[in-house]
């Protein structure tokens, strides 16, 4: 009894700790964004809505890595790293379209051919997507390593 | 396999981090940068082109060098048809470097007026299409470009001659005067020649006369423009009839056919 009631307790700490350092990590990234965002605002004049849509990524991207860290050292932890590479990866290709952004202004017209910097980013969003894929693999091999050592201990 | 992974991680957060410090030196470098457009100028070289000199000062003040700047300017009139077409091209502005570039757009008034006259004797507006184009940091081609017109002033606007009048001059001459007007609303002075014949409805010279002017920008011309004719022509002869004008300045323009009584 006494055992279940200090298991209760390390799980109750564990959780704790983790919403905490959860919590934390996304704090910290809200900061860099509010930091950086003074940065950006010229380009609200051209953009009116680039802001709300920064900030939809931001929110969502946010959600994915607590979820993520708040489920670590579970293969659900890994389902929500591969679903916040897949949605950032979606999110570049929507927004970037053909490469090409083209703002009005008045009379005057900008054309931006971003497409080496959204191919640059989007290539380092792969590797992110396989890396959590590998590394769901590696969690799945090393808890099957563990299940059939776990099962020749108990034959032996 | 931990090892690849964390590698993978690690490589990946890298570039990351170099790709957001890029963008933000982008954005400071974009900060950085100054166009000026000083005064522009009018020139009239020898072939009879007007050239427009754009001065351009480029201030490369940001971390990033310029590629293949380069500057087009497309002039068309109120119907749309070109009438010149320029460009500028600089392969590289270094950073924290100050470069004047000298945008030069001709126009050759001998092709304008002959393309439409009208563009002698009335005023209009002509559409500039302006674009700017530039590799940005090698990797960020932009291209900024704008349209505005402006407005074109007729070099012999309300020409008019006025009604001959016919006079003895002396015993072999008779004298045929006509007063001759217009307005330079363009912006050059109108300097040359001016040749003016005097035909009969017979189409018959009857006599012809050069005139010089001389017409800054913006003024008006008004002479009484004299023409002799030998008395052995009858004076019924002389009253209808036409004058042939042909302008010789910055462009050659002729014969303008101005028919009278």
């Amino acid at each position: 009894m006494g055992n279940q009631n200090k298991n209760n307790r390390d799980a109750i700490i564990e959780i704790v700790y983790r919403i905490l350092k959860a919590s934390l990590k996304a704090i910290l990234i809200y900061v860099i964004y509010v930091l950086v965002s003074p940065f950006i605002v010229p380009i609200t004049e051209f953009i009116p809505d680039f802001f709300s849509s920064i900030e939809s990524f931001l929110i969502i991207f946010i959600a994915l890595m607590f979820l993520s860290d708040l489920t670590k050292d579970t293969i659900f932890q890994y389902f929500f790293n591969t679903a916040r590479q897949i949605f950032v990866i979606g999110y570049l290709l929507l927004s970037m379209s053909e490469g090409v952004m083209s703002l009005s202004y008045e009379n005057l017209i900008l054309t931006v051919n971003l497409t080496i910097f959204y191919g640059i980013a989007l290539s380092l969003s792969l590797l992110g997507f396989a890396r959590s894929i590998l590394q769901a693999i590696e969690y799945k091999s090393r808890k099957a390593e563990k299940e059939i050592s776990f099962q020749s201990i108990q034959k032996t | 396999m931990k090892v690849p992974i964390r590698m993978l991680g690690i490589i990946t957060s890298v570039f990351w981090v170099l790709l957001i410090v890029f963008i933000i030196l982008a954005a400071y470098s974009i900060k950085d940068l100054k166009f000026d457009i000083d005064e522009p100028e009018v020139i009239f070289d020898t072939n009879g082109e007007l050239i427009f000199n754009l001065p351009i000062v480029i201030d490369n003040g940001g971390y990033y060098s310029l590629k293949e700047f380069n500057i087009t300017t497309l002039l068309s009139n109120s119907e749309g048809l070109e009438i010149s077409k320029a460009n500028s091209y600089i392969p590289d502005i270094p950073s924290q470097e100050i470069l004047t570039i000298n945008h030069n757009t001709s126009l050759n008034l001998n092709d304008v007026f002959q393309d439409n006259e009208n563009y002698l004797f009335e005023d209009d507006n002509l559409h500039v299409l302006l674009s700017v184009g530039v590799n940005f940091a090698e990797v960020l081609p932009s291209q900024i470009s704008t349209n505005f017109t402006f407005p074109w002033g007729a070099p012999l606007s309300n020409l008019s001659l006025g009604t001959p009048n016919i006079s003895i001059f002396n015993s072999t001459h008779s004298l045929v005067s006509v007063l001759m007007s217009y307005d330079n609303h363009a912006f050059y002075d109108l300097v040359g020649s001016i040749d003016i014949g005097l035909y009969n409805d017979q189409n018959a010279l009857l006599d012809e006369t050069q005139e010089l002017i001389i017409t800054p920008q913006q003024t008006s011309y008004t002479k009484d423009i004299e023409l002799y004719v030998p008395n052995s022509i009858s004076l019924d002869n002389i009253q209808n009839g036409y004058f042939s004008i042909f302008f010789s300045t910055f462009f050659e323009y002729g014969p303008l056919v101005i028919p009278f009584g």
